[in-house]
């Protein structure tokens, strides 16, 4: 009896504790789905160059990364796959990519819902960012050292081949 | 009119979507959280893991919070940080731990179609988060003053 009252009160707290992550969350969602809506991503894309070169990718990367970063790995991977079809991005790239989006993704929505839950908002995105752009680089600089002479990491475009 | 009224009606679907996914995975862990710490079966658990727990500056509840939200979801993480609701900082250092590895089963799959081979992301997403713990309780530490 003593248990099963207890399983009734916790059940019933986390209830209305659900209920105040309703408040923000779905306003919050709205937003995000409003940004999507109306192609936000695509429109900074173009402003993202400097982080990207900080990163070594092409500036072809900005869509996927940054709409794997903001609404979530599955549209990330799935825009990832959609580029690798095309031979938008070299094999290297897509690592990197994935690399980058495995540490750090849907950051708004993952952080919404932990800082209702009492995180900082702040230290959570920023820790999340900082080490997936060092952890992105390092790994850029292995696969670049140790890995460029496979033939799918080779460039695609032509000119700059065998410089040494 | 109808520009508008289509990512309003996606948001409300989604975020339906969510609450229903908390409501199903929080309440029935933060219940069985419950019934075990009353059984005090999370106090075994809790003590087992204090030491590891303690790189963190967690306590060693900490533990089966952080083995949900990496292996199931960070859903399922939330029933236990409510059951026991930790400091805030300790919170934030949870949370960015979990925003960093979570439901590892699933993702890991998704992140291989970028060519990441499933072992070597988990590997990745683990070792980040344990170090994120440790470097942010360090920051913590110094920040507050330990």
């Amino acid at each position: 009896m003593e248990i099963l009252l207890l399983i009734i009160n916790t059940a019933l707290s986390t209830l209305t504790g659900i209920g105040r992550i309703a408040l923000i969350l779905v306003p919050v969602i709205i937003l995000i789905e409003m940004a999507r809506h109306y192609k936000i991503i695509e429109k900074i894309t173009g402003k993202i160059k400097s982080p990207l070169a900080f990163l070594t990718l092409p500036q072809e990367a900005a869509f996927p990364l940054l709409g794997g970063m903001f609404f979530g790995i599955v549209l990330g991977s799935a825009l990832i796959i959609d580029y690798a079809k095309e031979g938008y991005l070299k094999k290297r790239d897509l690592l990197l990519i994935g690399i980058f989006l495995s540490i750090s993704h849907s950051v708004i929505e993952d952080t919404v819902i932990f800082s209702i839950f009492g995180a900082n908002p702040l230290v959570l995105i920023v820790t999340r960012t900082i080490l997936a752009v060092i952890i992105t680089r390092g790994a850029a600089a292995i696969i670049d050292r140790f890995f460029l002479n496979e033939a799918d990491v080779k460039p695609c475009k032509t000119g700059n081949q065998e410089k040494h | 009119m109808s520009t508008l009224a289509e990512p309003l009606k996606k948001g409300l679907i989604k975020s339906l979507h969510i609450l229903l996914l908390l409501i199903k995975i929080v309440i029935p862990v933060s219940c069985l959280v419950a019934v075990l710490d009353h059984l005090g079966i999370i106090e075994s658990i809790a003590h087992y893991f204090t030491p590891a727990m303690s790189f963190f500056g967690l306590p060693g509840e900490a533990s089966i919070a952080l083995l949900l939200g990496f292996f199931v979801n960070f859903y399922a993480a939330f029933g236990v940080i409510a059951a026991f609701t930790p400091e805030p900082h300790q919170i934030t250092i949870l949370a960015v731990m979990i925003g960093i590895c979570h439901e590892l089963p699933i993702e890991s799959v998704i992140c291989s179609y970028t060519g990441l081979r499933i072992p070597f992301s988990v590997a990745l997403r683990i070792l980040t988060a344990l170090a994120a713990g440790i470097l942010l309780n360090l920051a913590y530490s110094l920040v507050i003053g330990g």
